[in-house]
């Protein structure tokens, strides 16, 4: 049986007409006239025309509705992503364009199916996708779908430095313990020199807050011994800027009150002998004499802390800080370096021809970030571990002695760990050399009077999301 | 460079469904908007979303804020409120995700962690049992909101002691809500001494804060 015939059959049978056995003959005759051929054949290919263009259509709104994914994107930062369309489920596009990326500093390839560029503009944008799939003509509209496109700003643009002290008159500054946001100094220390710089941290110039870190150094003359003080209020402690800098303090006033010369005569006697043998009881003499003194050192700023916050009529733990000191002093010998920290900044030692790094402490380091220990806890002072806080080191010389707050330490060591290496500690000083994105040089020779200008400048340096405090003092 | 960590933990089971799904939605959207343009979020933050009703799904693994899309959160038009299980799900995405620091890796500032609810666990047991598992975690701070007048307070103070009370699931609440969750976030990278919490700035007044 013919199509035809079968066509029309169909189509009188839905009509509950029937052809009569009589009437075969002519029904057949009928079915292949022409004309009717020509209508069955013209309503088949409408109806199938018909059904292709349901179905595309029913395609192309699955298309628009569909989730499709385009990573996002950040200002400035050279993006190149590749549009997955099979994983989309979008195997069968025949073409795509996506006409308004070029005002965001994009572009489309359509042959490699890649949205390439660096952005400019950040926001969150709806752009159109135009589309055509397979079956469809080549000269059909073009169809659209919304697709979501982020683009996030660039960090370093958001970021404000708002001053801490904006407008504000000497009155509010002495209420509020206010601090310059940088501070630097740069000055014969015995016969060395020490440079030292402290800026406040993006995060505290993003809200106008304070800088927590502070420093302090004195070269006591009567007894030739210099003390470097390093200290770095917690983030979370609403004085912590007070703590810092009164713990700073407190360290020079207890040597300078208690460091006479009977006690310097004792310490500088157990250095030579020491020097002069490895007998085990005058270094634990030694050991014991640093305990005692610089302990007490420890205590003394701690107990002057707790008196302070009294007077406040503030808790003591408002006046959370971290704290590191070295002292060191020049013999015939050579340098004897003593050392106390408690909190997560380091003192490194690095030898006369920078092969060697002899990290003076060990970092309280919690489990999470920002965890640490401060001079301002009482648990610290009867912890067994308490006699480990103390370093002792005597060395012919030294090229640097460095105390660094975390600030400076997340970034440029990232790990305790690293810490102990002398590849990082290169790594470092080449950077303070100049090996850094901002071409920064910091010349650390002594007749280099713009050298704390420099290290304030190098302190800027960029890293993702390291914004704290940033002390350093270098003694050289 | 040091990531904070943030858990969501959404409630999705039949009572969310219509008006307060599409407000919390919404409200997810104007925060994550709003953190992005922040400097320090941009900088540090990851996000998980985890939601549950009869099943615990992960929405979104913990990604750092600048690849961070938002998908559309549904829920089903009615089913129980499986907490209990959403909590086992977050220990074992804890565990897995978040990086304690060591001598050889950096760590994370302490997680945050932040349960919407709008009903009361339907897994009871479950619950109480995770309860001191996730209270180990030592997260810096968990934040219970409980919405509308089924949710249950008192199970959520078992939990933590910060547990907020909306009165309603709306656009306008859980908006404010979210805004106080993001200055929350802001200041969730500070340091601070060892196992002490997260200080929570003072929320607006739309917010009860149950005591």
């Amino acid at each position: 049986m013919s199509e035809i015939k079968q066509y029309i059959q169909t189509l009188l049978a839905q009509k509950n007409i029937s052809v009569a056995k009589n009437r075969e003959s002519i029904f057949e005759e009928f079915t292949k006239e022409e004309a009717n051929i020509f209508a069955v054949n013209q309503i088949k290919d409408n109806q199938k025309m018909m059904l292709d263009k349901w179905v595309l259509k029913n395609r192309v709104s699955d298309i628009i509705d569909q989730q499709l994914i385009i990573p996002n994107a950040t200002v400035g930062k050279p993006y190149e992503v590749y549009i997955d369309y099979s994983k989309a489920g979008m195997d069968d596009l025949a073409y795509t364009s996506f006409d308004d990326l070029g005002q965001f500093g994009l572009e489309y390839n359509e042959q490699l199916g890649t949205i390439k560029g660096i952005p400019t503009k950040s926001g969150e944008f709806k752009i159109s996708m135009k589309f055509r799939v397979n079956g469809e003509n080549e000269d059909s509209e073009l169809n659209n779908k919304k697709v979501s496109l982020i683009i996030n700003a660039d960090p370093k643009s958001l970021w404000k430095n708002i001053p801490s002290d904006l407008d504000k008159d000497e009155i509010w500054k002495n209420v509020n313990y206010w601090k310059p946001d940088i501070d630097y100094d740069f000055k014969p220390l015995g016969d060395k020199h020490i440079v030292v710089a402290s800026k406040r941290g993006r995060s505290h110039a993003n809200v106008g807050s304070f800088r927590d870190d502070d420093f302090s150094f004195k070269h006591l003359e009567e007894t030739g011994w210099s003390i470097v003080c390093v200290a770095d209020g917690a983030g979370s402690a609403s004085l912590s800027r007070l703590g810092s800098k009164l713990a700073c303090e407190f360290v020079i006033s207890y040597f300078e009150e208690n460091f006479n010369s009977d006690i310097v005569t004792e310490l500088d006697s157990l250095i030579k002998n020491r020097d002069q043998s490895q007998d085990d009881v005058k270094q634990k003499n030694l050991d014991l004499f640093i305990y005692n003194n610089l302990g007490k050192a420890a205590f003394f700023v701690h107990k002057g802390l707790q008196d302070y916050a009294n007077k406040l009529e503030r808790p003591l733990k408002d006046l959370h800080s971290t704290l590191i000191f070295a002292l060191f002093k020049k013999y015939d010998f050579g340098y004897a370096i003593l050392s106390f920290g408690v909190g997560d900044c380091p003192i490194g030692l690095v030898n006369k021809d920078l092969t060697e790094i002899q990290l003076m402490n060990w970092l309280d380091v919690g489990e999470f970030g920002g965890g640490t220990r401060f001079i301002t806890m009482p648990e610290i002072f009867s912890s067994n571990k308490f006699p480990t806080r103390f370093g002792f080191k005597v060395v012919e010389d030294f090229s640097y002695l460095m105390l660094m707050t975390d600030g400076i330490y997340d970034p440029k060591f990232v790990v305790e760990a690293n810490l102990e290496k002398i590849e990082c500690w290169s790594a470092f000083l080449e950077d303070l050399h100049g090996d850094n994105e901002s071409n920064i040089k910091v010349e650390l020779i002594a007749k280099n009077e713009n050298l704390p200008i420099q290290l304030s400048e190098w302190m800027d340096f960029w890293s993702s999301g390291n914004h704290d405090d940033r002390t350093l003092a270098i003694v050289f | 460079m040091r990531r904070l960590p943030v858990y969501f933990l959404l409630d999705t089971s039949g009572s969310m469904h219509g008006e307060p799904i599409q407000a919390l939605n919404n409200a997810l959207t104007t925060m994550i908007n709003t953190l992005r343009t922040d400097a320090q979020a941009l900088d540090s933050l990851w996000v998980s979303i985890i939601t549950f009703d009869r099943e615990i799904k992960e929405l979104v693994p913990l990604t750092e804020l600048p690849s961070f899309q938002l998908p559309e959160i549904t829920c089903p038009q009615s089913g129980p409120t499986h907490t209990g299980k959403a909590l086992e799900v977050l220990e074992s995405k804890f565990n897995i995700e978040v990086k304690k620091g060591s001598a050889t890796q950096k760590g994370d500032w302490k997680p945050l962690l932040f349960l919407f609810t709008d009903g009361k666990p339907s897994d009871l047991q479950l619950y109480r049992q995770m309860i001191p598992k996730i209270k180990a975690l030592n997260f810096g701070a968990i934040v219970c909101c409980a919405a509308g007048n089924l949710a249950d307070d008192s199970l959520l103070k078992e939990l933590t002691n910060d547990v907020v009370h909306l009165d309603s699931a709306d656009n306008t609440t859980l908006r404010q809500f979210f805004k106080w969750v993001s200055e929350t976030i802001e200041q969730g990278n500070k340091s601070q001494g060892t196992g002490e919490k997260v200080a929570l700035p003072p929320p607006p007044s739309e917010i009860t804060v149950v005591i």
